[in-house]
């Protein structure tokens, strides 16, 4: 990779560099063509692109070498959802290349193409949906052009297999290619993409890329990043919320052993030492005065988090519905969730070495390029000279969309001029994060005579998701936290609708979690049309399928809610003592149902069986999306049968799983997974499937014990 | 000190009191081991001392030294020419695909290898017993079930083979 690199941009917006020794071939395409969707690109970018020019293609996907492998270059970081593997199959599947032949390299901000997009909201694959695999294509195209060039033959009278041209009395492999071509060109024309008919590697139940290092234990995460001399940091905390450094001084630090350097800055106390626990007893020995607000509880953050308190935008609106909902025989119902933790079992995590001229971050982050941003902005660098390496998570679930642990290794190896890791506590992790937000909702509906819902109205409250993150001259125009509401429009097909969402501050942050509001709001929502079925004396399933629109969204939930029913035995009955509840939602384009199959066992719910149905678009990789849709029910188990975080004397009362016990085996249901591949755009996984999770157990115990269930986690009353 | 861990010894400074965890990862580099909770509650840590598993993150150094530790870099058998014999129970959770993160895994599959050491056809209920001391984030329970009761057959069918 040392060769220099010739550069061309072309109106397509391609780049390829080419070796000067005519042994590689390298071809990227600018990242964030063709997206669709809320375009995050531009909230978290401030320069495009890497310099134009370096030794190693800053944007290359592909590297093609004279032995004939590929390496595929991939922005996206890999924290178990599989994404290296889907990426690759996409790759392999255009490139005509064995499995064998390609190998997957983790991009960094230096290296491979630029991503201001990072890792998140379940659209990693359907975004390079088309993006990645023209590109592939691109690169075959070329590479077909000058291997007929070179065979002298037409291009249409080459076979091409495992990355091999041939026809009856040749043979020329792609490292073969392109080790003799020194000029390339772009073609202006799009490259034909294959007939899904013909797919080798989508649809298929591909082996993960990242497995056989981490059965090992060989795979490196950023907890794990280890480098020669390097040192170890620990940071002072807030006692309380909202408190702020009022005096910081060394005080006895320095005399501690193993203690190394002490960092004492109006807002930032910090210590590097030569082992973890050392570093934390020089923090403990620092000399530290802060500035406490009101102690807050948890009825203030309550009160705080209801609907009608801070700024209400509407989201949805058909008809009128306040009028409408004035009928005699109107439902009203509240639902509330509470905070919960991401609880991702690695713990924040990053390794820096500033040098003077220049500085590498390793970091299991979900977004590189922001990380870069801040440390250019913290050391006032250039952001050019600085390169974040992403190493595997261990869990993301949108809490290492945080960039905390990397500012503050920066902080401390630029003070002690040595590598230092900082690797936060548990109890750090559960006290100084910030949390999925708490929600409030009110809903409101009534059903005509016929059984058609009349007019429906959702309005909820909740904590900030992408409000805290993002600048707030964007909040002012978007209005609505567009992460809160997330699951919270209404589906189905009223007369009259209105979504209204409220949002207001809390003493303490709040932010992304797995599926944003989805959970929350699919749980109030889809308990809610529980309520509205059992009131109208209908089946709930019918209910539904009555009364989802019969556009495109509605037939779609239709077929999952159905297949989903059929398996589960719906209108058979259940066992003796079980009953079962229905649920359903479409997030990030994928339609989701889920029945619920719940017993009770002393006073406490028990899932026995859950059956899901889930209909992503294509499916790119069938077990990887099983995988999902199983880890998605988990963690929406834990979330519906356990988990909350408490605030009481200005301090959150979870510093550990003995206060905040995690889903286990033994309370893990039978999961019957079915997937519906339908079309040729694949959507999200990593999210959807627990949207409608938890509403489809409390509405299984309402139909076994006749206990509407309105608050998470679920609690019977005896 | 003296540690012997996958077969090697180690000599580490007597130093201040500290859990075998930090011991392994930070002044050996063997960070195959997990920390995920630093208090026994996880499981991400689990190691064998003397063939059974321990949380070495509860587990003072001092306690572990003259004894013999296995960690996951040690679970598969080396060949002479560097190449891995998978343990059944690293060979079931990759043919399952089991891991999704896969920082909980280390210590899945250390509290398997250990629950078939002790107890070589678990039933069901044992299985489930000795796995839910481990937490997943991920979620990945149903897949971790199967693989175990997928090693235990595989080791027993290995045992009859070899008998
Ligand atoms: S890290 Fe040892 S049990 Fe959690
Ligand atoms: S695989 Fe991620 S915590 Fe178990």
């Amino acid at each position: 990779m040392s060769e220099k690199r010739k550069w061309r941009m072309t109106r397509r917006g391609f780049l390829i560099g080419v070796g000067a020794t005519g042994t590689t071939l390298a071809l990227g395409v600018a990242f964030g063509l063709p997206y669709g969707r809320i375009r995050l690109a531009d909230m978290f970018e401030n320069s495009a692109g890497a310099p134009a020019s370096m030794d190693a293609p800053p944007n290359a996907w592909f590297e093609i070498s004279a032995d004939n492998q590929v390496k595929l270059f991939i922005p996206k970081v890999e924290m178990g959802q599989g994404v290296h593997t889907a990426l690759a199959q996409l790759a392999a599947e255009e490139l005509e290349i064995d499995w064998a032949q390609l190998s997957v390299v983790q991009a960094t901000t230096a290296l491979g193409p630029f991503d201001s997009r990072g890792t998140s909201a379940s659209n990693s694959v359907s975004s390079l949906w088309v993006p990645l695999r023209e590109a592939a294509a691109t690169m075959r195209e070329m590479l077909r052009t000058e291997a007929a060039k070179l065979l002298n033959l037409p291009a249409a009278q080459l076979q091409l297999e495992s990355g091999v041209f041939s026809n009856d009395n040749a043979r020329l492999t792609y490292g073969e290619v392109v080790s003799r071509v020194s000029s390339w060109t772009v073609p202006e024309a799009k490259p034909p993409l294959k007939d899904p008919s013909t797919f080798r590697y989508i649809g298929q139940p591909v082996p993960r890329v990242d497995l056989p290092d981490k059965i090992v234990g060989k795979a490196i995460y950023g907890y794990d990043m280890r480098l020669p001399g390097m040192l170890y940091g620990a940071v002072a905390r807030p006692p309380t919320l909202g408190a702020t450094l009022r005096r910081v001084a060394a005080g006895e630090a320095a005399s501690k052993p193993g203690v190394v350097t002490v960092v004492a800055e109006p807002d930032f106390a910090g210590v590097v030492a030569e082992s973890r626990q050392a570093a934390y007893q020089g923090v403990f020995a620092m000399s530290l005065e802060w500035n406490e607000t009101q102690r807050w509880q948890q009825a203030d953050i309550e009160r705080l988090i209801t609907v009608g308190e801070g700024t209400g935008v509407t989201i949805q609106r058909l008809g009128d519905a306040p009028d409408q909902l004035r009928i005699i025989g109107t439902l009203r119902a509240e639902y509330r969730t509470p905070m919960a933790a991401h609880a991702h079992l690695e713990a924040q995590a990053a390794l820096a070495d500033v040098q003077p001229d220049g500085v590498k971050i390793w970091a299991s982050t979900q977004f590189p390029d922001m990380v870069r941003g801040e440390v250019a902005t913290l050391l006032k660098r250039d952001k050019a000279t600085i390169e974040v390496i992403p190493t595997y998570l261990g869990g993301g679930f949108g809490r290492k969309s945080g960039v905390e642990p990397a500012l503050e290794a920066a902080r401390l190896s630029a003070a002690a001029g040595k590598p230092v890791h900082v690797g936060w506590s548990r109890t750090e992790d559960f006290l100084h994060g910030y949390l999925r937000p708490p929600t409030h909702h009110v809903l409101r509906g009534n059903v005509n005579a016929d059984g058609r819902m009349w007019a429906f109205e959702h309005q909820q409250a909740s904590g900030h998701v992408a409000a805290e993150f993002l600048p707030g001259f964007l909040m002012a125009i978007f209005g609505a936290d567009f992460g809160a509401w997330r699951g919270a429009m209404i589906p189905y097909a009223a007369t009259h609708l209105q979504t209204v969402a409220w949002r207001n501050e809390l003493p303490l942050r709040t932010g992304w979690w797995r599926g944003l509001g989805l959970l929350a709001n699919v749980f109030a929502l889809e308990s809610f049309v529980d309520e509205l079925a059992h009131a109208a004396k209908a089946d709930p399933l019918q209910f539904r399928l009555n009364n989802l629109p019969d556009d495109e969204k509605g037939q779609r939930l239709r077929t999952v809610l159905t297949r989903a029913a059929e398996l589960a035995s719906w209108n058979t009955a259940v066992p003796a003592g079980r009953a079962r509840g229905i649920a359903c939602c479409v997030d990030a384009g994928t339609a989701v149902a889920h029945v619920a199959e719940v017993g009770v066992e002393g006073g406490n719910i028990r899932v026995h069986k859950v059956t899901a149905v889930v209909e992503p678009g294509l499916v790119v990789n069938p077990d990887g999306a099983t995988a999902q849709t199983q880890g998605n029910i988990v963690m929406g188990l834990s979330s519906t049968l356990l988990e909350k975080i408490t605030v009481k004397d200005g301090q959150i009362e979870q510093g550990n799983f003995n206060q905040y016990p995690l889903l286990t085996l033994a309370e893990t249901p039978d999961i019957h997974v079915e997937l519906i591949s339908r079309g040729s755009q694949p959507f999200g996984m990593g999210e959807p499937p627990m949207g409608p999770i938890a509403a489809a157990v409390a509405n299984a115990v309402f139909a076994l014990t006749g206990q509407r269930l309105r608050e998470l986690p679920l609690r019977l009353t005896t | 000190m003296e540690l012997n861990i996958n077969g090697k010894s180690y000599t580490i400074a007597d130093g201040p009191a500290r859990p075998l965890l930090w011991v392994l990862r930070d002044e050996l580099g063997l960070t195959g081991t997990k920390f995920g909770c630093g208090a026994g509650y996880c499981g991400s840590c689990t190691v064998h001392v003397e063939g059974e598993a321990k949380r070495s993150c509860i587990t003072p150094v001092t306690e572990a030294a003259g004894k013999t530790i296995r960690t996951i870099e040690g679970l598969a058998e080396a060949g002479a020419d560097g190449s891995l014999t998978l343990h059944p129970v690293q060979q079931a959770f990759l043919e399952m695909q089991v891991p999704q993160c896969s920082w909980c895994m280390s210590g899945q599959m250390m509290t398997a290898a250990a629950l078939l050491e002790s107890t070589p056809s678990p039933s069901d209920e044992q299985i489930v017993a000795a796995m839910s001391q481990n937490y997943c984030r991920c979620g990945c329970y149903v897949r971790i079930k199967a693989a175990v009761a997928q090693a235990a057959r595989q080791m027993a069918r290995a045992e009859e083979g070899a008998a």
